[in-house]
């Protein structure tokens, strides 16, 4: 039972001081003797801290540990794909976006294209991204809450992240979001680093794999259990083995009741319905969720079908070209004062990531060996969660438990505020126009719609989901933002005629895939992982419709290109104020006034 | 019938706005054809280039020929099915109008009065645009003698008593006189306006000494937000002119700018001696008097580059301070620095 209160207390205090830090920051005035100081920047490092903090959602604190647990290599490309869409952000888009002064996709439709049409378009996908975004997020709270406080409905998580979140925003706390999304990143990366390193001593401590009955994470046999497992399956779910297996049963198994011993021979599929109890002895082979590689030397391998391999690229692509659609990463770019810093901001992200990332894998293989019972019962999610107790049983694993339950709900909070911050911004310029100009009102939508859905939908893996919305935005914005840099003869009806394609393909895809989820899975893996079709398709339609409509090209083209590329040192953006004034290191030698830092 | 005809109507004169030489004019010459029911229709500017709808006519020479006639008549010519008819715009010639075909020469009359009525409509909004520019150029230039004068003797004073304060407040004073004066683009950035206010600040310290109490509060989020020039700066000198001068005693002004959603929003609050909202109104509505040009000032220039939302909100009462909070959106298209 300590378990949980080390747990409960470790989310009270992350909730806590998120307040706190927002409060402060917001409170933060300086007096008179040094007002001085206030019109500092924020520096490009501790924005990039910002956007990696406001990024790092649950998919990346729970979700890629869960399928590196059940994928294996192929989940690799979660974490590369989620990294690497800020080098195509860098590179393609990122000081351009800045120097053209959008603030949001609608914003960057209008400046280049000037129409309004187009700006409701994508008004409107912002806001089907981003609601598509926090679903996943309410979902996984609703999971890790049910995981602290045993025996709580999942809705109990979601209703009070989502509550968090909108009180958060009205009274404030988000007014200072660059510090205390920066402030989030650092927490986050304590919560997943700190444990990961005393696992690993715990692990090596004790003789890593040759001390115990593990399997070899490359060997060809399937996982085992450490220790005698008895868990009880919460979703009705298809397992396979790999050996033949004795357990005990309680339950429903293949539609008929058992109660006892239990033979499942290799190779067969079973169906296990919802609320059967499974015990497994120490040493029996693991059974796993039909369709993840069943031995470890199948899960250690990368790509084995044909299949795979279009989901692989098609994720690659969804990853690669969706970050830059993202509604809540594109806002925090404003804060830069010019092209540069927006692209020294996204080297820093890239840096942070990267060092963010190595931790979910390492804790996903050691959950490999330690917690296989989620392989049983689906939940690979929690894996993070659930690892540090099973390492290091006692106070030790209590703490790091807490610690990471803490980082996950700061990865909650963070990329869910975000998100509706960004949203109810949209929903307030651009849907409800003229009629509600009221931000809470905004607020309360953009957060509460959410909560609605993820209580209401079916969960399944949080990448995956997350998944889908970085197809959306790759299907939908990233196109307009490419070409809207790039290509000279872009027209809105292009632009409009891409998004509807891209968008509209993805929109039916997702609707497919839950039906199908719902009715016994029957829909090819290209409707999971669509984007490998609809990216193309987009840039084809907006290449296409563009070059039939060359009459649309706006007549200020030249002018505002060249805004977009123009080195920021010529001036022609931000600093007229250095060609005027001199630039700061000047003025500093003239006169060590206060203000002139 | 005749609603399809008003709206020609107003389509002509919204494709005549630029004048004959504008974008819109072959757009306008197809309109007029349409209501005139004419083969052809031609509009010429003063060099005689004739914009025709729907093409070229086939007597194209004999066009031509009037319409260098009209030019230097600045009567009509010849007869129907085809005549010239000049523009007379103010009274003065502005172009030529050619319409071939059977048509009512009372509908020809009407027409050409219509069309030298919206060209006379545009000259009047392009010099309202001017007027408009040249009164913000005039704000730029408002800086108070009263504000020049104390903030120089202030210098003067601290000269041989503390060389180096003077000679840092001398700076803030030419940094302070560049950013008014300067002739630059329409807009800024508002970490551009802070700073101009920065300087502003520390020359008043300099003048009122303790009694001025100044906090800053700007969130590193709306830095970057471009709006008009010298928007902030105006309220703040509004702030220390009208809150903390006029009394005895210490007197706060608070600088507070901050995101709200898509919006930046940037308040001025003083505890001085406030006024009474009715005069406030007035002010704002510009019948103020001259000393408070200013506010009223700021408040169109954002209106007209915003829109009716943005405007200057004050809240003040007799005795209570004063507080003006500027709203502005973080992207507005051709709001650049």
């Amino acid at each position: 039972m300590s378990a949980h209160i080390w747990a409960l207390s470790g989310v009270l205090a992350i909730t806590v001081t998120t307040f706190l830090v927002g409060w402060r920051a917001s409170r933060l005035a300086s007096t008179t003797q040094d007002f001085l100081v206030a019109r500092r920047t924020v520096r490009s490092r501790r924005n990039a801290a910002a956007v990696s903090g406001e990024y790092l959602s649950a998919a990346s604190f729970l979700g890629v540990a869960g399928l590196v647990l059940k994928d294996g290599a192929d989940a690799l490309w979660y974490p590369v794909g989620f990294t690497a869409g800020y080098l195509a952000l860098m590179l393609f888009v990122a000081a351009p976006l800045r120097r053209s002064g959008a603030y949001t996709v609608p914003d960057f439709c209008e400046a280049r294209l000037g129409s309004r049409a187009l700006r409701g378009l994508a008004a409107v996908f912002v806001v089907f991204i981003g609601i598509l975004y926090v679903v996943p997020q309410l979902q996984a709270a609703g999971l890790a809450l049910s995981n602290v406080v045993p025996g709580a409905p999942t809705w109990w998580g979601a209703a009070g992240v989502a509550i968090v979140v909108i009180v958060n925003v009205f009274g404030g706390g988000m007014r200072a979001i660059t510090v205390v999304q920066a402030f989030q990143y650092w927490f986050k990366l304590f919560a997943i680093a700190a444990p990961t390193f005393v696992l690993c001593v715990v692990f090596i401590g004790k003789g890593g794999l040759q001390s115990s009955e593990m399997t070899g994470l490359a060997e060809e046999l399937p996982p085992t259990f450490t220790s005698a497992a008895t868990m009880t399956v919460q979703t009705p779910v298809l397992l396979q083995v790999d050996e033949t297996v004795k357990f005990a049963a309680r339950g429903t198994i293949d539609d008929d009741p058992v109660d006892g011993s239990v033979y499942w021979t290799a190779g067969e599929t079973h169906e296990v319905d919802a609320g059967t109890t499974l015990s497994f002895s120490q040493g029996s082979s693991v059974p796993v969720v039909a369709g993840a590689p069943v031995d470890n030397a199948n899960w250690f391998a990368p790509v084995s079908t044909r299949d795979d391999l279009f989901a692989t690229y098609s994720l690659i692509l969804a990853l690669f070209l969706g970050t830059m659609g993202l509604p809540h990463v594109l806002v925090r770019f404003y804060t830069n004062p010019d092209g540069r810093a927006a692209r020294r901001t996204t080297l820093h992200v890239l840096v942070l990531l990267s060092l963010f990332y190595l931790f979910p894998i390492m804790l996903g293989a050691l959950s490999r060996l330690y917690t296989p019972e989620l392989l049983v019962t689906g939940r690979t999610d929690t894996a993070v969660l659930l690892l540090p107790t099973k390492i290091a049983p006692g106070l030790l694993g209590e703490i790091l438990g807490a610690i990471t339950t803490a980082g996950a709900f700061a990865a909650f909070l963070s990329t869910s505020s975000g998100l509706v911050v960004s949203v109810s911004g949209v929903l307030s310029t651009d849907v409800l126009r003229g009629r509600v100009r009221d931000f809470r009102f905004a607020t309360a939508v953009a957060g509460g719609v959410p909560l609605a859905l993820a209580i209401a939908l079916r969960q399944s893996d949080i990448s995956l989901t997350v998944g889908m919305s970085f197809a959306l935005a790759a299907s939908t914005f990233s196109p307009i933002l490419v070409l809207g840099v790039w290509w000279r003869k872009l027209t809105w009806v292009g632009a409009v005629a891409g998004i509807v394609v891209g968008g509209g393909l993805v929109l039916t895809a997702l609707v497919i895939s839950t039906i199908s989820g719902l009715t016994g899975d029957w829909a090819p893996g290209v409707i999971d992982q669509p984007a490998l079709i609809t990216v193309p398709a987009a840039f084809l339609t907006v290449i296409l419709v563009s070059k039939m409509t060359p009459a649309k090209i706006p007549s200020d083209v030249a002018q505002i290109r060249l805004r977009m590329h123009a080195p920021d040192g010529l001036g022609l953006t931000r600093d007229r104020a250095v060609a005027s004034f001199g630039t700061a290191e000047e003025r500093s030698r003239l006169a060590d006034g206060r203000h002139r830092k | 019938m005749s609603m399809s005809v008003l709206s020609m109507a107003r389509h002509i004169a919204g494709d005549l706005k630029d004048g004959l030489n504008g974008v819109g004019v072959r757009s306008a010459a197809r309109g007029v054809r349409r209501l005139l029911n004419a083969d052809f229709v031609g509009l010429a500017d003063l060099s005689g280039d004739v914009v025709w709808a729907p093409a070229e006519p086939p007597f194209i020479v004999d066009a031509h020929a009037l319409v260098e006639k009209v030019l230097h008549s600045e009567t009509k010519e010849g007869r129907s099915p085809l005549v010239a008819v000049p523009l007379h715009v103010h009274h003065e010639l502005a172009g030529v109008m050619v319409v071939a075909g059977a048509s009512r020469r009372a509908a020809v009359r009407e027409a050409s009065t219509w069309i030298v009525e919206a060209l006379e409509r545009g000259r009047l909004e392009a010099s309202a645009e001017q007027a408009a520019q040249a009164e913000l150029r005039a704000l730029r230039a408002e800086i108070s003698p009263h504000f020049v004068y104390n903030a120089l003797t202030v210098i003067a004073a601290l000269v041989s008593s503390e060389p180096d304060r003077s000679r840092e407040l001398m700076l803030d004073f030419a940094d302070y006189i560049r950013y008014s004066l300067a002739k630059r683009g329409e807009y800024t950035t508002v970490a551009d306006e802070f700073h101009a206010i920065e300087t502003y600040l520390a020359l008043q310290r300099a003048v009122l000494g303790d009694r001025l109490q100044v906090q800053v509060r700007v969130a590193p989020e709306v830095l970057a937000v471009a709006l008009p020039y010298l928007v902030l700066q105006p309220l703040v000198e509004n702030a220390v002119r009208h809150g903390i001068e006029p009394r005895t005693g210490t007197g706060h002004v608070q600088i507070r700018g901050e995101a709200e959603g898509n919006d930046c929003v940037i308040s001025v609050e003083d505890d001085g001696v406030g006024m009474d909202p009715a005069l406030a109104e007035a002010v704002l509505a510009g019948r103020g008097g001259t000393d408070s040009v200013g506010l009223a000032n700021v408040d169109r220039r954002l209106r007209h580059v915003y829109g009716p939302w943005y405007g200057l909100v004050v809240e003040t009462a007799e005795g209570e301070g004063t507080r003006v909070v500027v709203r502005i959106p973080r992207f507005q298209p051709g709001v650049m620095p």
